[in-house]
């Protein structure tokens, strides 16, 4: 009887000190962020749910997905992407980082991130001004 | 810099499931599972349109067909090497592990699925033109997602000219083989599954092999499983090699195949030669229901024909050979006779 409740305070108290020896985040929250993975000149990223304070590539939540930057034989980067859970966190309240955001609007999930857009403009604009450039320099080494 | 259009966030509403085009069967992958299911449906389509590989009727006149050699069945598969077991067994525990072996080879013998070929998938669900000359490659992405089937998923690919399309076939195998790998198949189909190599395979008799590897690699209604099962189809009507396929579970497929295009003589025959005097009455039995308009399906109904008649009606109207035909009779009716006077 005396053993059982020494057991039963034993217990409670393992569980406090427990507590205690976790990480806390004060005003953290979660982020759905890459995490660089792979060898030299090869990158590979995971798409992965993580408290925001956590490092790069450390301990995560979860894996929601994954991404290969460098095209493949078919010329094709593969991208996987766990919906169910990816739609879950955010469902959470989960932060999306810009790069993922500009992924997931590639992929349709989103819509097309302000800033691929932007990019891509200016591009155009840049090759605009070169074309010309470029046959101006022509004309006169004829 | 809004956004150009509405947002698509939800985009499994807007796509429709990429199911098969005919009547729903949901072949999850795995061989042989949709037909059970898909029997009853397909009793209500066979008294509008022709019947179909998955009818009862059908199956059960391939399956008698087919045949339960034991002994090629359970013959020794290429394992690693163990030394064989022997048990001590009274007669009546003989008798029931030979049922068992039964059961267990009908298992095996179970049909792979004979399906019509898919309709390649061409469908745009964004074009965004804006991002032409961004990017190099393209990007394919893959719904992860364990619990949905593999026929449901959501494989799109953005093309570097911008346009947001659904992926092809041959994409979408890849993806799957890529992200859930199934054993014996490669994510390159090998190069024996080419029509030069396939003729190498066929001069070694080596069918059954061909059949089961590409079972194993390419999904039932894509166009070179069907290729290279219609190939070997007719290699072996060339040279009348049926005996390679008998018992084993593509006979099925096969005699469905032949039974289609009316080239079913040289089988006849084979059966005749064999003694295997029901499994041609099955034969002719599923040319009729196959081809319910033709002369000897409706002599075999006005005057209810079994046996050999039937045969004999069968070869008189239908058939190219009735020489040979006629000739494996005679001498099967002469054995039947000296055996019976014996």
């Amino acid at each position: 009887m005396v053993f059982f409740l020494f057991q039963v305070l034993v217990g409670l108290i393992m569980v406090h000190l427990a507590r205690l020896l976790m990480k806390n985040y004060h005003g953290g929250h979660v982020a759905i962020r890459f995490a660089l993975g792979g060898c030299a000149n090869r990158p590979y990223f995971r798409i992965v749910a993580a408290y925001n304070k956590r490092a790069r590539d450390g301990k995560y939540l979860e894996q929601v997905g994954c991404y290969d930057p460098l095209p493949n034989s078919h010329n094709e980067k593969i991208v996987g992407l766990n919906i169910e859970r990816l739609k879950h966190w955010i469902g959470c309240g989960a932060h999306v980082t810009k790069p993922v955001e500009k992924l997931l609007g590639f992929s349709g999930l989103f819509p097309l991130h302000p800033m691929t857009i932007t990019n891509a403009e200016r591009l155009r604009k840049r090759r605009a001004l070169e074309a010309p450039a470029t046959s101006q320099e022509e004309t006169p080494s004829d | 810099m809004a956004a150009l259009g509405a947002p698509r966030c939800l985009w499994r509403c807007a796509a429709a499931p990429l199911g098969l085009p005919r009547a729903g069967r949901a072949l999850a992958g795995s061989r042989g599972h949709g037909q059970d299911a898909g029997s009853e449906a397909d009793k209500k389509e066979s008294h509008a349109t022709k019947p179909c590989f998955t009818d009862e009727a059908v199956q059960s006149l391939l399956y008698k067909m087919t045949g339960l050699d034991l002994q090629k069945i359970f013959r020794p598969l290429k394992q690693e090497l163990k030394p064989p077991t022997y048990k001590l067994m009274t007669e009546s525990e003989l008798a029931e592990a030979t049922r068992k072996a039964i059961q267990e080879a009908k298992e095996l013998l179970k049909m792979s699925p004979v399906l019509s070929e898919r309709e390649p998938i061409d469908d745009v669900l964004a074009e965004d033109r804006i991002l032409e000359g961004t990017e190099t490659a393209k990007y394919v992405f893959t719904d992860i997602t364990y619990s949905t089937p593999h026929r449901e998923r959501f494989i799109v690919v953005r093309e570097p000219t911008g346009v947001l399309r659904k992926a092809t076939w041959e994409e979408r195998d890849r993806m799957i083989q890529v992200y859930f790998p199934r054993e014996g198949r490669k994510l390159v189909p090998p190069p024996i599954f080419k029509d030069e190599n396939l003729l190498t395979v066929f001069r070694e008799d080596r069918h059954e092999d061909i059949l089961n590897l590409c079972i194993a690699q390419f999904e039932p209604d894509s166009a070179n499983y069907i290729r290279v099962h219609h190939r070997t189809y007719d290699d072996i009507d060339k040279h009348a090699k049926y005996h390679l396929l008998r018992s084993t579970r593509h006979f099925g497929g096969m005699v469905w195949y032949l039974v289609n295009r009316k080239k079913t003589d040289g089988l006849l025959i084979d059966m005749i030669q064999r003694n295997l005097m029901d499994d041609a009455t099955c034969l002719v039995s599923l040319y009729h229901i196959l081809h319910p308009d033709c002369q000897s399906a409706k002599a075999a109904k006005d005057q209810v024909l079994h046996g050999v008649d039937l045969i004999k009606v069968f070869m008189k109207t239908e058939s190219n050979r009735i020489g040979y035909i006629e000739l494996a009779l005679q001498a099967y009716q002469e054995a039947l006779a000296s055996s019976a006077a014996l």
